[in-house]
């Protein structure tokens, strides 16, 4: 089995050879009904006492069809199906596929408009990251976490309710600009959220970064070197683990990303315990900018906040591609028009799908116990992952 | 009284009281408050309640549980081994409700017959190879979670059952090593007579804080809690050895668990914390004995609640690194700390 | 990890000191069936209809991205006489609905005769058929069953920690 070329070589089983003592492997079928598959995953396991001699990992438990219903439904009406992709970040979602039309549509955002999407993204953002906290704590055991990270959460989710009505499922964004605009008073509470949010963080480190039992369950677990996280096309804080600083919102910048200062904070070792700290450091960046977000919007509180879009949304025949840094990695938009009201075809480039594959790879040699921390490094969301 | 017994009768009836208390004092009373307790302390670590809707604060929650529990259909898979997978819930619920019998809880009552006066020992067995019995009994709750996960013919569940088998030894040398330094001090086997020695000197845990370090820890993973469970290990192996376990079934494991914290707190208790005794008071008397059973209980419960707070804060090991916890760290400590404390007893010529 | 370290657990307590700081804080959690928080004023809870304006140009129904809404009109003169729209039918799969509320978007009377903001959330049925498939009738007329808040005295509202700064 070459190395080399992702994609085939992890998918192939090696060849059954009896062991020393004529004992054969065990086939261990984990998931798609599992606590710790994140969803309905099923990974195929070879395991040799609890050591895993081959993993496959078998999607489409969850697939809905959404790329071939985005034929079906007219630009507008697409984005509330983006919600349900990566149901847990669906304001990037909205906004990778608003990029992507108007992209086409050659539409300006306005300047207001752009800082709330932003603002919007990167509260999506932590919301996410403390999802993956809480979940990938919880995996390994600790139990407690879940319930802090999710306190924060809620707050951020009751903004979003009280921005746009919903706490999950935004459908915050239109082509063009946004919906609504904020409420009063709304910017205040985000900004007063954010400042407290950094003793939460620490309270955090407090019980994880340094803890023993969490450095021996990921350190040197699951790793993926720079070069082969390149091969496989993983983004993400995955990929930044690694050392690579790709990062959308610097390497493609889209909105107003230029005109605000953050840092994209790398890993050096690849593994699951950098990944950790990349996704925590990822928390305190992504602060920083929602609160420089909210001091131009406490400056700008007045302005338009949807461009000039034509009532019924006919691009021109041709193509488009725009990707957001989604909180699990590039998530993009591959949009064909044909000129008619419908997408002609729209791919996504989901994240969770692509870092996804790298599986069979990194949990190699591990043990069973392993899986589990490698499947909540990757944040896979199954809704991304099938569609 | 009329009625007249002969010595051996007299003896039977106060020790068949005596495990009647004990088995009240642990069934009834401890183990349904304990799992209530369990879901409390978690409810405010966790910033929120808690269970409080079944009776006053919800005390009567594990009632409800284990109602519940016995109203379930009783599944068995169609595969298992039937005896072994009948027998298993009872082998690990029995050696935790046995190990209290040489667990002294109390100083000693007073008690009037065939007038003459005689204290009471507050112990239900006072065997001279105490602490041996309590080894073995532990060692046995093991074989309950070994047989469930390999009868119930589960590859999760066997999964479950072999990290049981394998981790056990790594951790009762270290235990039994660490252990043995306190009976080096005592002198003796005897729980009541460590206990007796720490009453008249100190508490263990002051001059052999590393045992006591070692000892405490794997008592965590004798009693399969976070961060040592990992034959149960919810997150990977859905449910470890009872993935398989419904109805009574299961909550015979559930009960079994609980049963052996309250168990192992009380060794630790014994062994370490100076047992009934407190430093300077001398419990005489009818009221010093019923005084000293509730110093007991209370230093018993206040070791309850570390295992509860600890099992709420800490991830979970790796069913290797437990092992390699037990032969390359424990061990070596423990054999140190068992040199060290034989050495000074010799030195002090004792 | 020095020897001392491994032996003192520093990090150890670190975790349960945060953990013990926890065990004394009141509870963040609201009791819900007593209690319950208040949507916003924006959020996309339970359809209502007002037939009155509703002028019965479908556009919500064109607009659904699920095509959850029926509706059904026939012309009828009116006293003055004039030709007038008059629904026949007005169903709505509430199983399905997702909330998105492009319907309520795509509404262009002022005010509009659908909202979704009427802050009830509470949808949950024995009879799957009876109560979510909503005719116009039901559409018109569930409003007068809703409960109202229990938390509608705001001294005793539940405080959102965004809320109180």
């Amino acid at each position: 089995m070459s190395e080399g070329t992702p994609g085939t070589a992890a998918l192939v089983p090696p060849p059954e050879e009896p062991t020393l003592l004529g004992l054969h492997e065990m086939e261990l079928n984990f998931g798609p009904q599992h606590p710790a598959t994140h969803g309905v995953l099923r990974v195929v396991l070879k395991v040799d006492g609890e050591r895993i001699v081959s993993a496959r990992p078998d999607v489409g438990y969850l697939h809905r069809g959404t790329e071939k219903l985005f034929e079906t439904e007219t630009y507008p009406m697409v984005i509330p199906h983006t919600d349900r992709m990566d149901y847990v970040a669906a304001a990037t979602n909205n906004h990778a596929y608003c990029l992507a039309v108007e992209k086409i549509l050659g539409v300006e955002v306005p300047k207001r408009a752009q800082y709330i999407r932003v603002l919007l993204d990167e509260m999506q953002r932590v919301s996410s990251h403390l999802l993956w906290l809480a979940t990938a704590a919880i995996d390994l055991g600790a139990i407690t976490p879940f319930f802090y990270t999710f306190r924060e959460r809620e707050v951020i989710l009751d903004l979003f309710e009280e921005y746009c009505g919903a706490r999950l499922t935004l459908n915050c964004m239109r082509i063009g600009g946004l919906p609504v605009d904020l409420t009063p008073g709304w910017v205040e509470r985000t900004q007063a959220f954010f400042e407290t949010l950094e003793a939460k963080i620490d309270e955090y480190e407090d019980l994880l970064t340094e803890n023993r039992i969490w450095k021996e369950r990921t350190v040197g677990i699951g790793v993926l070197a720079a070069d082969r996280c390149v091969a496989w096309g993983v983004t993400g804080p995955v990929l930044r683990a690694a050392g690579v600083a790709w990062d959308v919102r610097r390497a493609l910048p889209y909105e107003c990303y230029p005109e605000l200062e953050f840092d994209i904070p790398v890993g050096k070792n690849a593994d699951t315990y950098d990944r950790y700290l990349v996704r925590v450091a990822e928390l305190r960046q992504s602060r920083r900018i929602a609160l420089q977000c909210c001091d131009w919007l406490a400056k700008n509180p007045e302005g338009e906040i949807r461009g000039k879009v034509p009532r019924v949304i006919k691009p021109a025949a041709g193509m488009a591609y725009a990707s957001v840094e989604a909180p699990k990695g590039e998530l993009g938009f591959f949009l064909v028009s044909s000129g008619a009201n419908k997408p002609y075809r729209l791919h996504v480039r989901a994240p969770s799908f692509v870092n996804l594959q790298s599986l069979p790879e990194m949990i190699r040699g591990h043990l069973v116990s392993d899986l589990v921390a490698v499947i909540g490094t990757y944040d896979i969301v199954l809704g991304e992952v099938d569609r | 009284m009329t009625l007249t017994l002969s010595e051996p009768l007299f003896n039977a009836l106060l020790a068949v009281v005596k495990i009647l208390f004990v088995w009240a004092m642990t069934l009834a009373a401890l183990l349904p408050n304990l799992i209530w307790a369990e879901r409390r302390v978690s409810g405010l670590i966790q910033d929120r309640p808690g269970p409080n809707r079944v009776g006053p604060l919800g005390l009567f929650q594990a009632v409800a549980d284990v109602l519940k529990l016995m109203m379930k259909e009783d599944v068995v898979p169609l595969y298992v081994d039937k005896v072994l997978f009948t027998l298993a819930p009872l082998i690990t619920l029995t050696p935790a409700l046995v190990t209290f019998a040489v667990i002294p809880f109390g100083s000693s009552i007073p008690i009037t017959w065939n007038g003459a006066v005689r204290d009471v020992p507050l112990v239900i067995a006072d065997v001279n190879v105490g602490i041996l019995y309590i080894f073995a009994l532990t060692s046995l709750a093991v074989y309950g979670i070994v047989l469930a996960g390999w009868s119930s013919n589960d590859k999760y569940s066997l999964l479950g059952g072999v990290r049981a088998s394998a981790q056990i030894i790594s951790y009762e040398l270290a235990m039994g090593f660490s252990a043995a330094g306190v009976f080096i001090a005592a002198g003796s086997l005897r729980l009541p007579a460590v206990v007796e020695w720490q009453h008249a000197h100190l508490w263990n845990v002051v001059p052999q804080f590393l045992g006591f370090v070692v000892f405490a820890v794997a008592i965590f993973a004798e009693t399969n809690r976070i961060p040592f469970d990992l034959s149960e290990a919810e997150a990977e192996l859905v449910a470890g050895y009872h993935t398989e376990y419904s109805s009574f079934r299961f909550a015979m494991f559930f009960m079994g668990e609980y049963a052996n914290l309250i168990a192992a707190s009380a060794v630790v208790t014994t062994l370490y914390f100076g047992g009934w005794s407190l430093p300077g008071v001398a419990f005489t008397g009818l009221w010093g004995g019923l005084a000293s059973i509730a110093v007991f209980a209370v230093k018993t419960a206040a070791f309850i609640f570390l295992f509860l707070w600890v099992r709420w804060t800490l991830p979970r090991f790796r069913y290797d690194q437990l092992m390699e916890l037990g032969w390359k760290v424990f061990l070596p400590l423990s054999f140190f700390h068992l040199i060290a404390v034989a050495a000074f007893v010799a030195a002090s010529g004792r | 990890m020095s020897l001392l370290d491994r032996i003192l657990l520093l990090d150890i307590f670190a975790g349960l000191g945060v953990t013990a700081r926890h065990l004394a804080r009141p509870a963040d959690t609201v009791e819900y069936p007593e209690k319950a928080k208040e949507p916003s004023e924006r959020f996309r809870g339970m359809f209502l209809l007002d037939e009155e304006r509703c002028i019965k140009c479908t556009l919500c129904a064109i607009e659904c991205p699920i095509n959850i809404i029926y509706i059904d009109w026939h012309s009828e003169k009116n006293a003055e006489g004039k030709a007038e729209k008059k629904l026949d039918r007005f169903d709505l799969d509430m199983k399905r609905c997702m909330f998105c509320g492009l319907c309520e978007e795509a509404c262009p009377t002022n005010p509009r005769s659908i909202w979704l903001a009427t802050k009830t959330y509470e949808l949950g049925t024995y009879e799957r058929n009876e109560s979510l498939y909503l005719d116009i009738r039901k559409l018109t007329q569930w409003d007068g069953n809703v409960k109202p808040f229990p938390t509608a005295d705001p001294a005793k509202a539940p405080v959102n920690p965004a809320k109180e700064k």
